[in-house]
């Protein structure tokens, strides 16, 4: 059982150091509880202190970016010094804006849907499967996440180079499948491992063929997971930039179009462009936080097993 | 679920094929031909591999990889320990926030982190326009466009990634262990340092080891933040095949962060897997 309380909260520190040696310091027993009760507290502020301060430094980029998206200067001040939607209205009336979204859109539609399809084909038998290699499978599908994008990029780059991939949609969109499709093989596991394998077995029973089971039994069961494993392979795709920088030739997505200004000049238009994405990414979330309540109760589903 | 003797059956065959033959064309198959271009041209030779550890430009950036590595990955464990072990005290609802917290970035683009520290960074940023308002300093620190500017980025974007398996891990120590010490009339600072912290050790360690690897790999953040003079491997690797194409010396710089990052991934999960509390 998990206690609320730290191990500072384990009593008995001063009584116990006078239980271990009740007769050599009698007099100074009580100042003695005094001081370390005092001790323990200067060690919690300063551990609250330690643990707030690196709490903020990893949320101060956070919580920087989206004042600076309403500013109305053209510098890089913070806080900015008045407000306006310039660089919102900048950001839909650029063109090549405009465009780097539309390509952002279809990749991550194209590719999420493709991750989906695949990754949850494959997680159906990964869980369900009993044979031998498995545990080896499942680390290969997943390997993308472990090794770096740069690798996947050069590799993807040289055999590109071969077969005239590179630089299309088609090109990017197998990459970007490769970068998002661990996201839906993990996920989708834990549902379908989640989900009571007699249910399965019963349909079989009654004479269901295989594709019936998986297809009328498991998936419509599965709704929730296949939105949520959707949605994160959507956005998987659609953050994604060192792919899209190696193999995407002159074309351009959000985040390619970001790093090129980000590189070449300081342009508040992305900070325009960021809170989007925050706003964005926010709802997907939240979309998935409904998916995987609500949504999995009114479906009669037992809450996921975590 | 281990030791499963039988072979895939032809049910097992139909599902996993479609995403094991995509893997084998967009994933295996690109590597293996990245492999191959390493030692080739002219002929069957190492010398790629001789080149990137003799010509100086390529020991620089192998060597700055590794510093700011080993730099990152001492600053998460420095950070992240108290804020995990500081989580774990916290009850219900502040729990609950600080979690958020710590996976509210992940939540939003790196490079919007990562553009966000040059606001704060930079000459007229917030830090060195505090510092001189206050007359600490006369002319802005420079603090970005370095390899400090590097390290406060990856360290940003790594620390959630060393917080949640440690936090995670330090959950399931087992709460009577502590009491068992408590009781015995050991001080708290002795519980936690010969009873907790030994006990955490393992996580720590195979935290440590995977902030080191993620950070082999970095690209975004040494690009935007070192402003191009604080080059990673990454970026090396961008300029190989984008600027001035040697494929076969990008071919090989990428077989050894491979090799790497494999050996590192293999230690630190063989730590967490051992590590059975």
């Amino acid at each position: 059982m998990r206690a609320t309380e730290p191990v500072v909260a384990v009593p008995a520190d001063g009584r116990g150091r006078q239980g271990r040696t009740p007769s050599s310091e009698p007099p100074a027993a009580g100042a003695g509880t005094v001081t370390v009760r005092v001790r323990d507290s200067v060690e919690r502020i300063a551990l609250a202190t330690v643990a707030g301060a690196a709490l903020a430094f990893l949320l101060l980029p956070v919580a920087i970016v989206i004042p600076m998206s309403f500013s109305s200067a053209a510098s890089l001040r913070f806080p900015p010094s008045g407000l306006s939607l310039r660089w919102y209205r900048e950001f839909f009336s650029d063109a090549t804006w405009r465009a780097a979204a539309a390509n952002s859109l279809l990749i991550a539609l194209v590719s999420s849907g493709l991750a989906v399809a695949l990754g949850t084909l494959a997680a159906y038998r990964l869980v369900r499967g009993r044979f031998r290699g498995r545990a080896l499978l499942e680390a290969h599908f997943v390997a993308p996440l472990v090794v770096p994008s740069v690798i996947v990029a050069v590799s993807l780059y040289i055999a590109f180079a071969k077969v005239g991939l590179l630089g299309t949609y088609p090109g990017l969109i197998l990459a970007h499948t490769v970068h998002s499709v661990p996201y839906v093989v993990l996920l989708m596991s834990v549902a379908i491992a989640a989900f009571d394998e007699r249910v399965e077995q019963v349909a079989r029973t009654l004479g269901a063929p295989e594709t019936t089971v998986f297809g009328r039994i498991l998936l419509p069961n599965l709704v929730p997971s296949l939105a949520a494993s959707w949605v994160l392979a959507f956005i998987a795709s659609f953050d994604e930039v060192i792919l899209t920088l190696f193999l995407f030739g002159n074309r351009y997505t959000i985040p390619k179009q970001m790093f090129v200004r980000l590189e070449l000049q300081i342009d508040p238009t992305i900070t325009a462009v960021a809170t989007l994405l925050i706003v964005f990414s926010a709802v997907a979330l939240a979309a998935l936080v409904a998916l995987s309540g609500p949504v999995r109760a009114a479906l009669g589903l037992r809450p996921s097993a975590k | 679920m281990t030791a499963d003797p039988a072979l895939p059956r032809r049910r097992d065959l139909a599902f996993l094929a479609p995403l094991f033959v995509f893997m084998l064309l967009a994933f295996d198959l690109p590597i293996l031909l990245m492999l191959g271009w390493s030692v080739s041209n002219p002929g069957l030779t190492l010398r790629h591999y001789a080149i990137v550890f003799q010509v100086p430009v390529y020991v620089k950036v192998l060597g700055n990889t590794g510093r700011i590595a080993l730099i990152t990955t001492v600053v998460c464990v420095a950070l992240g320990y108290p804020l995990a072990y500081w989580l774990r005290g916290l009850a219900g609802w502040a729990r609950l926030v600080g979690l958020v917290g710590l996976v509210l970035p992940f939540w939003i683009s790196i490079l919007i982190r990562t553009y966000a520290w040059i606001v704060i960074l930079g000459n007229a940023g917030v830090v060195n326009r505090t510092l001189q308002a206050v007359g600490l300093v006369g002319a802005p620190l420079p603090i970005l466009y370095n390899e400090l500017g590097v390290t406060i980025g990856t360290v940003n974007v790594l620390l959630p990634f060393f917080v949640l398996p440690l936090y995670a891990s330090m959950l399931r120590i087992d709460e009577r262990l502590l009491h068992a010490a408590a009781s015995l009339g050991a001080s708290h600072r002795a519980i936690f340092w010969r009873v907790f912290f030994p006990l955490t050790i393992p996580a720590v360690a195979a935290g440590a080891i995977l902030v080191f690897m993620l950070t082999l790999g970095f690209y975004i953040t040494p690009a935007v933040l070192g402003g191009g003079r604080v080059p990673m491997i990454a970026n090396m690797l961008d300029m190989l095949i984008n600027t001035f194409p040697r494929w076969e010396l990008a071919a090989a710089i990428s077989t050894v962060l491979l090799v790497l990052v494999s050996a590192f991934y293999l230690v630190s999960r063989a730590i967490r897997t051992h590590a059975s509390y």
